[in-house]
Parts: C-alpha cells; structure tokens; sequence
C-alpha cells in the first residue's frame, strides 16, 4: 500500500472526435478539463487550483501526435506531441532552431518527455518559454469548435494570465509556424533567466529573430518577443522598428532594449521584483539582439 | 562501498514514510499559519462528524504540554496563544489520509489576530511586547566575551573596519519531508518509527510530554533522508505517539513539502556589526562584535547556536583584544534552531569578510595576512584558554589551500596581468579565501559521551561481530565509517561487523548526530567497547562481549561576565578559495571552482568525507547566493521548493577540489577530527571576497540575490 497524493476522483475521457470532444466541453459547462501531458494539470489537481469532474485525454485524436513539414507550407506540429519529439525532429531542428532553444529551455528534459508545446501555450501563462518563440515565429493555431476548425494567429490567442482566446467548446488541434522568413540567414535566439541554471521559471525570457530585409533601411529585420513581464507574453514592436529603421549600431541596439524595457510591465512577485525584471529585458534584449546581429554579420549572408 | 548502499540503491532500504502497519490509521496536523493570535473559539465539532474520523486531538489532550531542547518553552499543541506561523493547533486521525485532511478543514478556529514581533533588534528595546512570558526584554540568552581591552587595542590600531552584516534564514530542505509511524509494541511501549538525529532526545520529549516513564517509549530509526540539523527539535514524534497510546492502534503521519518548510526550524537570521583593528603590518589587535540572533519565539538549540556564533566572533584567529555581546532574541518568526555549522557559519562570514577588508585596506595578500593571525600551538582563543587536541594546523591548511588552488599564480597580485588581453565583457572573474575551525561535539560545560557494546561470536576464528551504537545515519555515512572502526579494531573484514542500531530499547545513548561529533564521540565509544570485548575474546570468551561508554575531556561553559571557558574537547580546521564569475548585466554570480583544504585529523572514509565536503560547498553556496527564504510579517512566503530555490545541477560549482590533510588529534579515534560541518563554514566569506575581486564592491548582506548584486554594482 502507497500513500497516493490526495487527487479529487473524476472521471477519465477518451473521446475518439474532435466534434465529441467540443461537445462534451460544451455539455460539461467549465466542469472538464483537456489533458494533454499532464504536468501540469496534475500539479494544479493535487494543489487543488481546480478540480474537474472530466478530464478528455485528446492526445490519440488524429493528427495530434504528428509533425508535418513542407518547404511552403512550412510546420505544422500536432497539439499533442511532447516537447523532445518536437525538439529531435530533424526538420524542426533544421528549418526552426529557435524553437528547440525555448523548447529546451522549459523545465527538464524529463519533464519535456511528457510535457506538451499545445499545452504550454494553451496554459497561458505569462512565463510560457515556447510563447515568445511561437510569437517571432507568427505561428497559427488551428481550434476546433462548435463550427469545426479555425485559426487563431498567436498575436491574438493570449488574452491574459491563465486566458487564450479560444472560445467555449474551442480546443488546440495543432500549431502551424509558416516558412521561416529568409530561407538562408535567418538567426534566432531565446534567452532566459531564472533564479537557478536549470529549471525554474521565467523571471525573464526574451526571444529575437533576425533576418535580412532590404527593405528595412538597417538591411535587417527583427522581432522580439518576451516572456514573464506582462500579463501575457508579447511582442514588442517599437523595439523592432528601432531596429530596422537605421544602420545597426551599439547606440541603436540600446535603444532598442531601452523600448523593450518600456513596453515591459511586470508584477512583483516572491521571484523577482518588477524593478530587476525591467532592468533585465533591457539586459536580455541588448545581448540577445547583438548575438542575432553578430551572428547574421558573420554569416556573410546579407551586408547590409 | 558505504554498507548501506546497495539497499539505498534498490530501494530495499525503507525511510519513514515507507512503513506501513496493519490497521494503521492517518494523522494530519491542523497549523496555525499565522505569527501571532490567540486562540477565542475552537470548535471541533463538524470535524468529528466528518467520514472515517477516529478522534481529533487538542491541547487539553496533551498530559504535560511542552518541549523543547533547550528548554521546554513551546507547547506541543496551542491552547491559547499562538507565536508562529508553524504551531500545532489540532490533530485529526482518521482511517485514511484523505479523510484526516478533509476533516482537518472541518476544524473551526476563530483567531483574534495579534501584531507580530518581526524584528529582533526592535525587540530588543524597552517597552517592545513581550513575546514569551519566560524571556523578559524577548533576551533568550545572552553571551559576553571580554578578553584584554578593546578600546585600548583600537587605540593602538592604524587601521579600522567597521562592517554590518546581514544573514538570513536557509530551510534544510532534506530528501525526505517528516514522516513516521506510531504503535504500541509487545511490551506495551508507543513505539515512534520516525528520522530523526538522536534516539534518547526523542525518547526523552515524548515521555516527557506524555507523563510516561523513558522505558514506557521506544524511538526507532530507519534509513533517514538527510537532517543537517533540522530534525534535532521534535516535529511529529510526540504527535504520533500521544495517539498510538490513546487509539491503540498504529498511526502514520506524512508532511507535505509545504508542512515540512513551515513546520519545522530555520537556521537563525542574524545581524552582525563588527569592528576590527590591526597594525600596519597586519596583525589584528582587536575585534568587537555584536551579535543579534533571531530565534523565534522559542528557544529550541538557540544558547548552542549562540555559543559557537560567539566563539567563532573573532574566526580562526588569536586576537589580544576582545569584545563579544551575542544575543538570542524572542520573534514572532518562524522558529530558528540547528542548522550545519550551529551558527559559526554566520560568524565566520562577519570575521573573514572582516578580514579580507582588513587584507585590502592595507594591500596585503588575504593568506599572507591569515598566516600572520591564525590560531597556533599554544594561542589563547578569546575564551582565553588554548586549543586542545594537539596539532593546531591552521597555517598548514591556509598554506596547502593556496597552494593547491594555485592561489600565488591567480590571486591579488596577479591581477592586472589577469585582466590584460581580456574583451570587454559583462562577465568579471574574482577570486577569494576563508578559513575557519570548528568545535567537535557540544562541549562549553556539556559531558560529552557515547555508549556502545561489542559481541564477538565464533569459536576457533571470529565468525560475526553484532555492534550495538545509537547513532543515527541520516545520510552522511557514519554506520559506514563505525563498522570500519569496530572491524579494525578486531582485525576483521567490514562484511562480519553487524550493526544494531537506533533502537532505545536495544541501544543506550550514543548523543546527537551533530556538531560533527559522531566519528569522534561515537568512534571512541566502539573503540572502546571493541578493545575490551576483543581482550574477552582472547581470553576465550565465547560470546565476548563487552560494553563502554566513552567520556571526552571536561569543559566548562562560559563564564556569564568574560565568557572565560575552556569550550570544547577538540577542532577541526578548514580553508577555501575560490574563483566566481559575475555577470555584470544580471547580477548572477556563478562559483566556478572551489578548492576545500581540511584537517580531519585522520580520514577514516575519504570517499563519505569528499561527500561531505562537496555537499558543504553546495549548501553554502545555496545559503549564500540563491536560496531566499522570505517571510512577511512573519508570514512565510516561501514555503515549496518552487519558490525556495535551492541549487540544481547546473549551479554548482565546475569543480569541488577537496584537499584532504591529516594532523592526528590527540584524543580522537585513530587521530579522527570531526568534519561534516566546517567545509561550510568559510565559503560564504570567500564567495564575498571573490566578488569583491571582481567588481570592487562589497556585499555585508546574504544571500546574493540577482538584484542585490545589481543595485550595489550601479550605485558603485
């Protein structure tokens, strides 16, 4: 005999539809709950945050477990598919390093072997490590609800700490990130800093993009997104335009994170102080945007 | 191989929580989760309705409601005031786990809320509320040390530091939160199976506050996971056996990680101003220290605590003049008591930050300036009475230190060559030293003692040996390092030495596994008690046996006005340097190597002493830059390990390099010093001092917080 965690008893789901599952949300009116991996749904059981008469395992749905890829129609990966599935896939690593980077940066590997990209985004939480990068990236999620599927670009899906803008009936099918905008020289770069190496949650994470772009005046293109400093993760685009709209210097790059770290409000928490998570997106910004603009410097891609 | 090993590894090893008995019922613990309120209504009722409940206790069910190490101050269960966050209120039993917990929230309580007492120099001033009716003015206990003439000594100084230190409280955060099982046994004693550090301490609480006799209880130690000092006070060993011996019938109890971070002590917070005085040529002639330690509202191992915060006032150094007032203060805090070092840690952090700033001021190197002033042969410590115990090795530690790190080659003097053809970067490289010495055993008056008995069985050759000790194995290894005393000293191989041990009913008291004492203290004991059953056996006993119980050397504790004593029975000795990296930009500062040189007198198990030593440095590094432990107004805010970060993997150091050095001591077993605790004794001061090297700016104040590093590097 073990002692077992003290989990409220509910009742196990395996609906073999999309349109059963919508159905059964819609019926259960707030009393079920999508499990995908778990970690962190279990977690919030036992700490009793909430507790579910249903949870609708939705993971063997088609197609939720797949990762698809094309060179045009770019990546799809199914809501369901574990981090380090993700991270170890050839096309991802190849075409969107960016993502492994904040994949890797979530928790522990142990943890990613269960842990989901559809349920980090679909949690909302502000501190989300794969969100900034889903943000650079322009990924579009594909819900399905009452009236089947429909896509919800990044940019509007986070509402607010713990909200998405999925509506009742509404679950992740899969995340679809588009080509990457310059097929060669693109360089991306996640940066996170948490109170201990290895990990903790975001106390700050800053995603940069870069990419050249004749059309911007400096030759490059940037987007920058953070996590932990909001009440969701965001973009930030005043820092970007700095970034594009004259030749890239050390001035520039400051001022670009002294944007990032005025469109930042963050909380203060038992963490960090919002004071030391401002001063840390400039921080974070200006050494993530110099490592992007050194490295597409060095690729001799694209001068500028 | 250490002999429990191999059942640790396959899980055949059983902690606490891992025992179950027939028929056992489940024990949960109503808290307060408040500092300070008193107790208007508490209403049962509803709580007993409740499914599966058997009983629910309350203070008036406990026969003589106290207990405490120190002193028997705290109540076991509240009945009318509380005075922290982690008093028991109620306990409820029920048939499941489940069941205790949902009945737990049942209990009604109406608290009339009180202002706590958060600050333990406000509470020193007159008029502040009294915290406990037995600690007028919230004094616990204070200590004085006066040795020669300070104010004449500074007089004299050509150089001054004067420093405030701050540190804060660090949580144990062993392996294994509290657990255990309660029953009456086949001779109708309660029976309480629970980790802890010394059996007849905890025999002792529970009868005490059960109105029982000590033979009406039996304690019972399984594997352990881990203690570091924290599982010295009671947390669940009087609770469960005032059940068992009420219901009759077996109870268990498991705290959450949560119930575990509030329920039991902290190391004690302290706040340290210092001032310092030396000659030009580097020889310090005085040193006055004021000590104020945060107790909490109780006095758990508080006056031992104090004792060697006192002690170690002036650090590993023989200082003509002297001037120590160390206070242990009354708070509405979470309750602080035994932590790895017993407060010379903190100590030791204000001595050789004073130190190094002393180094500094006047432009000589941090181990030249150490070998000017450490403790020799023959120094008289601030208690004015020499060191026992033979060699006084400290300049012998301080030196192979340095050497070994390479300190010459890397230290002050060599800076500018260091941070030539470096580029610009946000990460600045510093290095720096402490040492520090540690008392063996609890001592200052206290006899030092530890029992064991021996059985030789076999006919023509040795066949087995049954050793019977009481020390507790919480993870450091001393069953391990006491079975190889006992086949060495029979001359038999480890694998015919069969330890009985932790149990009071077949064990007598081999005293606390803490203050580093258990190899010395404990060894002797079963060198002893070997020697004499070996003498039988030759003489052709069969069995022989033989039982001895081992009295160290007397001391005295300090006298109430100079602090005059003759402290301890032995030293161990210790120094550290090491190299960090800050990043400039995020305040994050990063220990990259850590060289650890310590006289051990003599190394009964190099492998469990580098265990030792590495775990130290981690510790101390957690106490030093990342953990945090947060309260406000006394309320804990860190109560998970999701909000109390202590280092993972990835922080510890690149490399721990433990230099090993054996001055035997005259008294210990084989030479042995005690050693589990003074490889964390020095490191914060050396992590301090490295900083300092690297960005010019000293930190008076622990933990090295992000933003903490950060702030002081702008406003340098």
């Amino acid at each position: 005999m073990l002692p077992t965690p003290s989990l409220a008893s509910f009742d196990y789901v395996k609906p073999a539809s999309p349109q059963e599952v919508t159905k059964l949300l819609l019926k259960s009116n707030g009393a079920a709950r999508l499990f995908m991996g778990g970690t962190d749904v279990f977690v919030r059981m036992r700490d009793g945050f909430f507790a579910p008469q249903f949870l609708i395992d939705v993971k063997r749905l088609p197609g939720m477990t797949a990762i698809k890829f094309g060179k045009r129609a770019g990546l799809a990966i199914g809501a369901g598919v574990d981090m380090n599935t993700i991270a170890r896939h050839p096309a991802v690593a190849e075409n969107y390093p960016l993502l492994v980077q904040a994949i890797e940066a979530v928790a522990s590997y142990q943890l990613r072997t269960r842990a989901t990209m559809g349920g980090n985004l679909c949690n909302a939480s502000p501190a989300a490590d794969t969100a900034p990068a889903a943000l650079v990236l322009g990924a579009n999620l594909v819900v399905h609800g009452r009236r089947g599927e429909r896509v919800v670009p990044i940019e509007k899906f986070f509402v607010g700490p713990g909200k998405t803008a999925m509506k009742p009936g509404e679950f992740l099918l899969r995340i679809e990130i588009p080509p990457q905008p310059a097929q060669r020289g693109a360089v991306g770069k996640y940066l996170k800093l948490g109170r201990n190496a290895h990990g903790d949650l975001a106390i700050v994470g800053v995603a940069v993009l870069g990419y050249p772009d004749k059309k911007a005046k400096s030759g490059f293109a940037f987007r920058i997104a953070l996590a932990s400093v909001a009440p969701t993760p965001i973009r930030v685009p005043s820092a970007e335009k700095i970034l594009s709209a004259s030749a890239i210097t050390p001035e520039i790059i400051e001022a670009a994170a002294d944007a990032a770290m005025e469109t930042a409000k963050p909380i203060d928490d038992v963490r960090s102080s919002a004071e030391y998570r401002k001063a840390m997106v400039r921080a974070l910004t200006k050494r993530g945007v110099m490592e992007v603009w050194e490295a597409m410097k060095g690729s001799g891609v694209f001068h500028g | 191989m250490r002999i429990d090993a191999r059942a640790k590894v396959t899980g055949d090893a059983l902690y606490p929580g891992d025992i179950n008995l027939p028929g056992q019922l489940w024990m949960q613990v109503l808290f307060a989760r408040r500092p300070h309120a008193r107790i208007k209504r508490l209403d049962t009722a509803q709580a007993e309705r409740a499914p599966g409940v058997v009983h629910i206790f309350t203070a008036r069910d406990v026969p003589v409601n106290e207990f405490g190490l120190g002193s028997k101050d705290a109540p076991v269960l509240v009945a009318d005031e509380v005075r922290w966050v982690g008093e028991k209120i109620a306990l409820v039993v029920a048939e499941t786990e489940a069941q205790a917990e949902h009945a737990r929230d049942l209990i009604a309580v109406e608290y009339d809320d009180l202002p706590p007492t958060t600050d333990s120099r406000d509470a020193m001033q007159p008029g502040a509320p009294q915290v406990h009716p037995a600690y007028p003015g919230n004094v616990i206990k204070h200590i004085p040390i006066r040795k020669g003439d300070v104010a004449q000594g500074f007089a004299q100084s050509d150089v001054i530091i004067e420093s405030e230190y701050r540190t804060p409280a660090q949580e144990h955060a062993y392996l294994q939160p509290e657990a255990g099982v309660a029953y009456m046994d086949d001779e109708n004693r309660v029976t309480v199976v629970v980790a802890g550090q010394w059996t007849q301490e905890d025999q002792e609480q529970i009868a005490h506050a059960l109105g029982l006799r000590l033979d009406q209880v039996r304690v019972i130690y399984p594997a352990i996971g881990g203690a570091f000092g924290g599982r010295e006070d009671m947390s669940v060993q009087i609770i469960l056996a005032l059940a068992a011996i009420k219901l009759n019938r077996p109870v268990k109890i498991i705290w959450s990680r949560e119930e575990s971070m509030i329920g039991h002590h902290k190391r004690h917070p302290m706040w340290l101003k210092s001032k310092w005085g030396a000659t030009r040529d580097g020889k310090i002639i005085a040193a006055q220290v004021e000590i104020v330690a945060d107790a909490g509202p109780y006095m758990y191992t508080s006056p031992k605590v104090l004792g060697n915060a006192a002690f170690g006032a002036v650090g590993p150094y023989a200082v003509p003049n002297v001037q120590v007032d160390a206070y242990t203060i009354a708070t509405n805090n979470i309750v602080s008591g035994a932590f790895r070092g017993f407060g010379g840690p903190q100590a030791h952090f204000q001595a050789e930050t004073q130190m190094n700033k002393l180094a500094e001021k006047l432009g000589m190197d941090p181990v030249e300036i150490r070998l000017k002033n450490v403790l020799r042969e023959g120094s008289l410590l601030a208690t004015q009475t020499p060191l026992p115990g033979g060699p006084v090795s400290l300049p012998q530690v301080v030196q192979k230190c340095a050497d070994e790190f390479g300190w010459q080659v890397r230290g002050l003097g060599d800076k500018e060559t260091r941070r030539q053809g470096e580029r610009p970067s946000p990460l600045a490289t510093g290095y720096g030293f402490a040492a520090a010495l540690k008392n063996i055993g609890f001592s200052f008056g206290y006899q030092e003692n530890a029992w064991a008995k021996v059985e030789i069985h076999g006919n023509a050759e040795i066949e087995k040996v049954i050793v019977y000790h009481g020390a507790a194995e919480v993870g450091q290894g001393t069953h391990t390092a006491l079975a190889q005393m006992a086949a060495t000293t029979l001359g038999v191989s480890l694998e015919k030495i069969e330890l009985r041990a932790s149990d009071t009913a077949t064990s007598k008291s081999s005293g606390s596994v803490s203050a580093s004492r258990m190899t010395y203290i404990g060894g002797n004991a079963i060198k002893g008690a070997a020697e004499r059953a070996l003498k039988k056996w030759t003489d052709e006993e069969r069995p022989a046996m033989a039982e001895y119980t081992y009295l160290a050397p007397k001391t005295t504790n300090f006298d109430p006005a100079t602090g005059k004593a003759k402290p301890n029975i032995a030293y161990g000795y210790v120094a550290q340097a090491v190299e960090v990296q800050v990043d400039t930009e995020t305040g994050h500062v990063r220990v990259v190597r850590v060289t650890c040189a310590d006289d051990v007198g003599r190394a009964i198990n190099p492998r469990l002493i580098e265990g030792q030593i590495e775990g130290a440095v981690i510790q101390a590094q957690g106490w030093t830059i990342q953990e945090n432990f947060q309260s406000k107004n006394g309320n804990v805010l860190t109560s998970t390990l999701s909000t109390y970060l202590i280092p993972g993997i990835l922080d510890v150091p690149d490399r721990v390099d433990s230099v090993i050095m054996e001055f035997p001591d005259d008294d210990g077993p084989w030479g042995a010093r005690g050693m589990a605790e003074m490889p964390f004794i020095p490191l914060a001061a050396a992590i301090i001092a490295a900083v300092h090297d690297a960005t010019g700016v000293w930190f008076d104040e622990l933990p090295l917080t992000p933003w903490r590093v950060l702030e002081k590097l702008k406003r340098k």
